[in-house]
């Protein structure tokens, strides 16, 4: 059996974030059932970002689900709608009953449970369930799209879609570059 | 540079062949900037983003997780209010700079002075005396000249808060007049009305969403009343214009000849270029400009010599960088409003040379030329021998000028309109119209205004709209770069009547053409002129319902700024939402954000002034939509 290939992640440089929210409001609206930003503004739709830009120490970082290859909320999961699939951690939104469990488990806060749809009032159900971020894969596929939203959003490009092979292979041939010239010089036989 | 496909960018086949070049020697265009720019800001957008003052940018979350308000307490309405009645305090400030350059003209002409220009228009001086209450019985023409500027410099000075500005007064129906001074919408002073926004959207000042607005609209009104005096007392200096056969897009560039593009909106220069360049043929041929010089227009400077001299205009708002890439450009002179800042940086790459002309309207990289009327004429001859010594450093292996021109009938000012009426019906003109009106041969009538933006294909929305409704019967008007973009598409023939119009209004086009002796019908679309000319489509409708003893919200016609950008163009739709028309905005403004304004500008507006705002980017529906405003008018007048 091949071994699993690490999923993809979402990195943000914050030298190049400018905390404009860009980010977050392409990720709601690109999770809105396919209205663009106008419309759902104007529509009043209770979008809700999946990933959020926090300011801390005087730097912006976006922050949003890392898609964990040992994931606690898979963990912590009662019904199994957090679950490890198609390279990233999903979350089957019809299964899962917002017990908030993972919400309370993730190490990086990136889980909100909440309704995504106008409920009455009086409702026997808030009809809230698990939002994270599911790297765009239906928007993707409904637009045609490499990228996810936040990503195609950033006005400074400080976020980017990283798969972890491309990513080693040029920190290896970074580092390799320098030892290689650092070894020419070695004056020590052994 | 980035490289992209152009093919949707314009719908003008010479820009995009301009764009194509540019392409090929990586030359950036507002096209390339504007993708640069994706995605622009969601809350700039939505209009949610304040920057009044500093302890700010606060922004207001259009989804409602984040912040409700800003630092200092203002809530999604009130910054959305505050900062577009900011916009169109600074359109009626753009809008009435040009006016008080006019009216101080005609003052320093009154006194003597300005040798270089002189009154035209007698007819048109007598006509605003009449229309001012200024004597003319037995007065000297200076003297008559001297009471009208001072009292168009009263609109700017006037303190006497419910004095309306003199030009409103004046000009409206009688009606309108009541109900905006019983709503407290007609200003009282243009430079007032500005200062008095920029202080009440001020940190700390006015909050309240609905008084906000109502000033937005004060403030709108002061830019009609501008743009009015700058219209009328053009026509006296200059020439009220009269129909005339032009031409217009990139093909009106002579490769024979010193090619010089005037781009801004005031005529004080580009008149006397015009007068001048005749007098400088000789020098241009010796130059070795066989066809010695050739004035070409961009933007309104450019209608207000097209209208008044036939001076082809080459193109218009967005596409105003192209002609520089024909090679062939060997001036482009500019005064204010609307010049892109690129312009110089397009022309290091060619022999061309921007030309500022305005003290407080310079570029980085152009050279300054600066333009005093006491030195019209001087000025204008230095700025034309400048362009004559760079035909000498044009490299004729790069010269790509399009071969597409459309010839284009212009010149409609409301006098000119009222002319050809009567050779229909010399004692009473405006009855062919009424009873046409009446008869339902025309349905209504749609006034095209405003600009091009990169967020519509550059003058799609203004063609398919003006055919969508002139196929049911509706008279086209257009002013500004509207009226650009229909010249260029060839809208502005008999040939488009005849191709495009319903049968109704191209029956009437074609009696009214025919007893003018324009030998066809009238064009489909008539240009009215630049943007402060949108004043003579209100002149004509003023006329129109004076005629029939009804108020201009009554009657059946719209206005239309399908592509729309500048605060000139938020404060034009405003008046024109203020006296009483639906309409239709074709980009968007940034008030989304607020439900309460938007609510406010789109349907409150209806019940309190009789116009509202129509805001719909599809051009297809908008039409729809306009067309069933017209029917809402028609069925209130009982027609």
């Amino acid at each position: 059996m091949p071994p699993i290939k690490e999923n993809v992640i979402i990195y943000a440089n914050p030298d190049h974030c400018l905390s404009c929210h860009s980010c977050e409001l392409a990720c709601a609206v690109a999770h809105s059932g396919g209205h663009d930003m106008i419309e759902a503004i104007a529509a009043n739709l209770p979008l809700h970002a999946r990933n959020k830009v926090v300011s801390v120490d005087g730097t912006a970082m976006p922050m949003q689900c890392r898609q964990c290859e040992d994931a606690p909320c898979t963990f912590a999961c009662p019904t199994g709608a957090c679950r490890q699939a198609d390279g990233q951690v999903q979350i089957v939104e019809q299964h899962c009953i917002g017990c908030k469990l993972c919400v309370m488990v993730c190490p990086f806060g990136a889980i909100t449970v909440r309704s995504e749809t106008v409920v009455e009032q009086g409702a026997c159900t808030n009809r809230g369930v698990a939002k994270k971020c599911d790297l765009c894969v239906d928007w993707r596929a409904s637009t045609g799209k490499t990228a996810p939203a936040c990503v195609e959003a950033c006005p400074t490009k400080a976020i980017r879609m990283v798969d972890l092979d491309a990513y080693r292979i040029a920190l290896r041939e970074a580092r390799a570059r320098e030892i290689a010239k650092s070894h020419r010089h070695m004056r020590v036989q052994f | 540079m980035t490289h992209h496909d152009c093919a949707h960018c314009s719908s003008d086949a010479c820009a995009t062949e301009m764009l194509n070049l540019a392409e090929a020697n990586s030359i950036e265009t507002a096209w390339h900037r504007y993708e640069k720019q994706q995605p622009q800001c969601g809350f700039g957008s939505a209009g949610l983003c304040c920057r009044i003052c500093l302890k700010g940018p606060c922004r207001i979350d259009p989804f409602g997780e984040g912040p409700k308000y800003g630092v200092c307490g203002a809530d999604r309405d009130t910054i959305v209010a505050r900062h577009l009645v900011r916009m169109i305090a600074a359109g009626t400030a753009a809008h009435s700079e040009h006016g008080r350059h006019i009216a101080l003209a005609m003052q320093h002409i009154s006194q003597g002075e300005l040798h270089d220009y002189s009154i035209r228009d007698e007819a048109k001086l007598y006509a605003i005396a009449k229309t001012l209450g200024v004597a003319t019985e037995g007065r000297g023409l200076l003297a008559i000249v001297g009471d009208l500027a001072a009292i168009t410099l009263g609109d700017f000075q006037n303190q006497d808060y419910d004095k309306p500005c003199a030009w409103l007064a004046a000009s409206l129906t009688p009606r309108r007049v009541k109900r905006l001074g019983d709503l407290g919408l007609l200003p009282h002073n243009i430079d007032a009305s500005v200062a008095q926004t920029m202080s009440r959207t001020h940190v700390g000042c006015d909050a309240d969403p609905t008084n906000l607005i109502l000033g937005g609209l004060r403030v709108a009104m002061a830019d009609l009343d501008g743009s009015m005096l700058a219209t009328e007392l053009s026509d006296a200096l200059f020439g009220t214009p009269q129909p005339v056969v032009s031409a217009a897009n990139l093909g009106v560039m002579k490769r024979g000849a010193v090619n010089i593009a005037v781009n801004g909106h005031n005529p004080m220069l580009s008149d006397i270029i015009c007068d001048v360049a005749a007098d400088l043929r000789d020098e241009a041929i010796a130059a070795g400009a066989a066809e010695g010089i050739n004035i070409i227009g961009i933007c309104c400077t450019g209608h207000e010599v097209m209208m008044r001299h036939g001076v082809p205009l080459a193109t218009n708002y967005l596409s105003q960088e192209l002609p520089i890439l024909t090679g062939a450009l060997e001036a482009m002179v500019v005064d204010v409003q609307c010049i892109m800042p690129s312009l110089p940086r397009i022309a290091e790459c060619f022999h061309t040379q921007i030309i500022t002309t305005d003290k407080h309207n310079k570029i980085s990289g152009a050279t300054h030329v600066p333009f005093d009327e006491h030195k019209a004429v001087e000025t204008a001859k230095t700025i034309i021998r400048m362009a004559i010594a760079a035909f000498g450093r044009r490299d004729p292996n790069r010269v790509a000028i399009p071969a597409f021109k459309q010839k284009s009938i212009v010149g409609f000012s409301a006098e000119a309109v009222v002319a050809a009426l009567a050779k229909v019906n010399a004692d009473d003109p405006l009855k062919p119209l009424v009873d046409n009106v009446v008869n339902g041969n025309i349905q209504g009538i749609v006034l095209f205004v405003g600009c091009n933006t990169t967020k519509v294909q550059q003058d799609s929305a203004y063609v398919d709209l003006a055919k969508s409704l002139a196929k049911r019967n509706v008279l086209v008007l257009a002013t500004g770069c509207a009226a650009g973009a229909f010249a260029k598409a060839g809208l502005m023939t008999s040939e488009a009547t005849t191709q495009y119009a319903g049968e109704g209004l191209k029956g009437v086009l074609s009696a009214i053409g025919t007893a003018a002796g324009l030998g066809g019908p009238l064009p489909l679309v008539m240009h009215m002129g630049s943007c402060v000319d949108n004043s003579r489509a209100v002149a004509l409708a003023t006329a129109l319902a004076n005629k029939l003893g009804v108020d201009l919200s009554d009657l059946p016609l719209v206005a239309s700024a399908p592509e729309c950008m500048s605060e000139k163009a938020l404060a034009i739709g405003s008046w024109a939402v203020t006296i009483g028309l639906p309409t239709h905005v074709g980009s968007v403004p940034p008030v989304i954000g607020s439900q309460i304004v938007t609510k406010l500008v789109t349907e409150t507006a209806k019940d309190l002034v009789g116009g509202y705002f129509i805001v719909d980017t599809d051009p297809k529906s908008a039409g729809d939509k306009l067309y069933a405003a017209i029917q809402e008018r028609r069925a209130g007048l009982g027609l």
